[in-house]
């Protein structure tokens, strides 16, 4: 978590370098900084954790091709949008949806995001970072022959860039932490893919947690026979106990499919889906959510 | 235009150091491109340029189905496989925690064709359930994941065999270029989208390569050591079962 807190440090020092006072940019890149170190500290406990918030989400009752549609038009608009205040307005919306309506803690929130952010950053820095043989930005190194440039286009790419993937990725959280899998797939079966990746995806999904159940007792299995003592033994048992996943779960297949056949299984499964009401209301602030994001859209550039 | 003194240079240095330094000891997943870091334009052509290698994908899995009704759950398993996989920490030096890709595991086990259907669907997964990747960049990351990765890996695997290289040789070859290759074609991804101002194309690839370069090259040859000791134990104690898991390629 401090590693992302620097990164965004070294990031908004580099993309407002130049166009805020000095003071200011400092405070500011200790402020982001030091929210983002206090606030959200990142966990690696459960697995799935998205699920489970999914699943325990407020806005788990809207009904949910609604939801998937709305958020995937929002999505597109952000990618083509050509201002920051999209990706900024739609992450502030994001936030209150999935926080304040949905029930979420701002603190699970943040350390959730800090995963893929720290991801968005290093890509900025090589977006706002140029090799060139003058000084010709805002920031100039000089590097053995030529200069580590920081040029003012850059920026204000790289701060485009970086709106428009904080507000994309606010939109997918949104739909994530509100929608568990199996009612996504069913959306995707209304809109016609085909049956076998259907089916395929609703298999993997529940296979996923028996493997994970099974991954967790060999690995405490192995831990207490001390098989990661150093690093040699620990990808040695890694490899072992995938190997053993890989066996093991291929048993169980065949088990799962005796299983199922007994049970008149002939070549094609339908899984229940609950049926979630379309609230007038709901649809209401959709529709306008995404009439207010495509005219800024339309407008801004 | 100012004029850096000794010691600004020298806390710039320091900083860039720090942050290179620790970069590399976070989170390492494959790489993926992030949500809403393609323009539309981009997200449309990698779409429609992994749609043929999807649908071959599919007709082939249903003709697999067909003949096999076992193959389904097979697949299904498999998918699964390779999602845990993925979410998993694996061991590495820099007390990083990094995520193996699992899909040069999945091209030389199960073939291209279905790697690319299992592919998407667990791109899919990661994106929704691990909050890795994107839907908009869904295609271009198919393309690189999915599709571009584990053709380079299975065709290294096959011409391993033809030269009789070393099987632990050849599927350590096969794995750590697979994903070795799938990062520069990513790279190459950000770079067409995002070209340099001063160099175009060729040196903004140069800076993405550069960028990810402390957190790739390791994982690439982590994973090729993990999947060659998973491949030697399938083949001392489970024999058989690779056997029949042969029959998915055959199928293709």
């Amino acid at each position: 978590m401090i590693i992302t807190a620097i990164l965004t440090m070294l990031v908004i020092w580099c993309l407002f370098y130049g166009a805020v006072p000095g003071v200011a940019l400092v405070c500011l890149c200790l402020v982001m900084g030091g929210f983002l170190a206090v606030v959200g500290r990142h966990k690696h406990e459960g697995f799935l954790v998205i699920d489970i918030i999914a699943q325990r989400s407020q806005l788990n009752k809207i009904n949910s091709p609604l939801k998937f549609w709305t958020v995937l038009i929002l999505l597109f608009l952000c990618i083509a949008s050509r201002s920051v205040v999209v990706g900024l307005v739609l992450m502030a919306v994001m936030l209150f949806l999935t926080v304040a309506v949905g029930g979420l803690e701002l603190h699970d929130y943040l350390s959730l995001l800090s995963l893929p952010v720290s991801f968005v950053l290093i890509s900025a820095l090589a977006l706002l970072v140029d090799y060139g043989s003058s000084p010709f930005g805002v920031i100039n190194l000089p590097v053995s022959q030529g200069y580590l440039v920081v040029s003012q286009a850059a920026q204000l790419r790289t701060a485009l860039v970086l709106s428009k993937a904080l507000g994309a990725l606010s939109c997918l959280y949104l739909l994530s932490l509100s929608t568990p899998m199996p009612e996504i797939i069913s959306v995707l079966r209304k809109a016609h893919v085909p049956d076998i990746v259907i089916e395929l995806m609703y298999l993997i999904y529940r296979y996923t947690f028996v493997l994970f159940e099974m991954y967790r007792s060999m690995k405490d299995a192995a831990k207490s026979r001390l098989g990661f003592v150093n690093f040699s033994t620990s990808v040695k048992t890694t490899g072992k106990i995938y190997t053993n996943l890989l066996a093991r779960s291929y048993q169980k297949s065949m088990n799962n499919f005796d299983a199922m056949e007994s049970r008149c299984y002939i070549g094609e499964i339908r899984f229940l889906e609950n049926k979630k009401e379309l609230s007038r209301l709901h649809a209401i602030v959709a529709a306008s959510l995404v009439v207010i994001i495509s005219g800024l859209t339309i407008t801004l550039h | 235009m100012f004029k850096w003194t000794k010691k600004e240079k020298r806390i710039m240095t320091f900083s860039v150091m720090i942050a290179a330094l620790l970069a590399t000891s976070q989170t390492v997943y494959a790489m993926h491109i992030m949500e809403g870091y393609l323009s539309a334009a981009y997200c449309i052509a990698w779409g429609a340029v992994s749609i043929p290698f999807l649908v071959a994908g599919v007709i082939s899995i249903r003709h697999t189905v067909q003949k096999k009704r076992r193959a389904l759950i097979l697949l299904a398993m498999a998918g699964a496989y390779i999602f845990v996989l993925s979410s998993l920490k694996i061991p590495s030096v820099t007390g990083s925690c990094s995520h193996m890709t699992g899909t040069g595991l999945s091209a030389i086990l199960f073939g291209p064709m279905a790697t690319s259907v299992l592919g998407i669907i667990v791109l899919l997964f990661q994106a929704i359930l691990l909050a890795h990747g994107g839907l908009t960049t869904l295609g271009a990351n198919t393309f690189s994941m999915a599709i571009a990765g584990p053709i380079f890996s299975f065709l290294l695997y096959k011409a391993g065999i033809k030269f009789k290289l070393n099987r632990k040789v050849n599927v350590f070859i096969a794995v750590a270029l697979g994903d070795l290759f799938t990062y520069c074609v990513t790279s190459m991804q950000l770079a067409m989208a995002y070209p340099s101002e001063s160099g175009g194309v060729a040196a903004s690839a140069l800076k993405f390569l550069a960028v990810f370069a402390p957190t790739q090259v390791p994982l690439a040859v982590i994973e090729g050591i993990l999947t060659v000791i998973i491949v030697m134990g399938m083949e001392s104690f489970a024999a058989p079962e690779l056997k029949e898991v042969g029959f998915i390629k055959e199928g293709n």
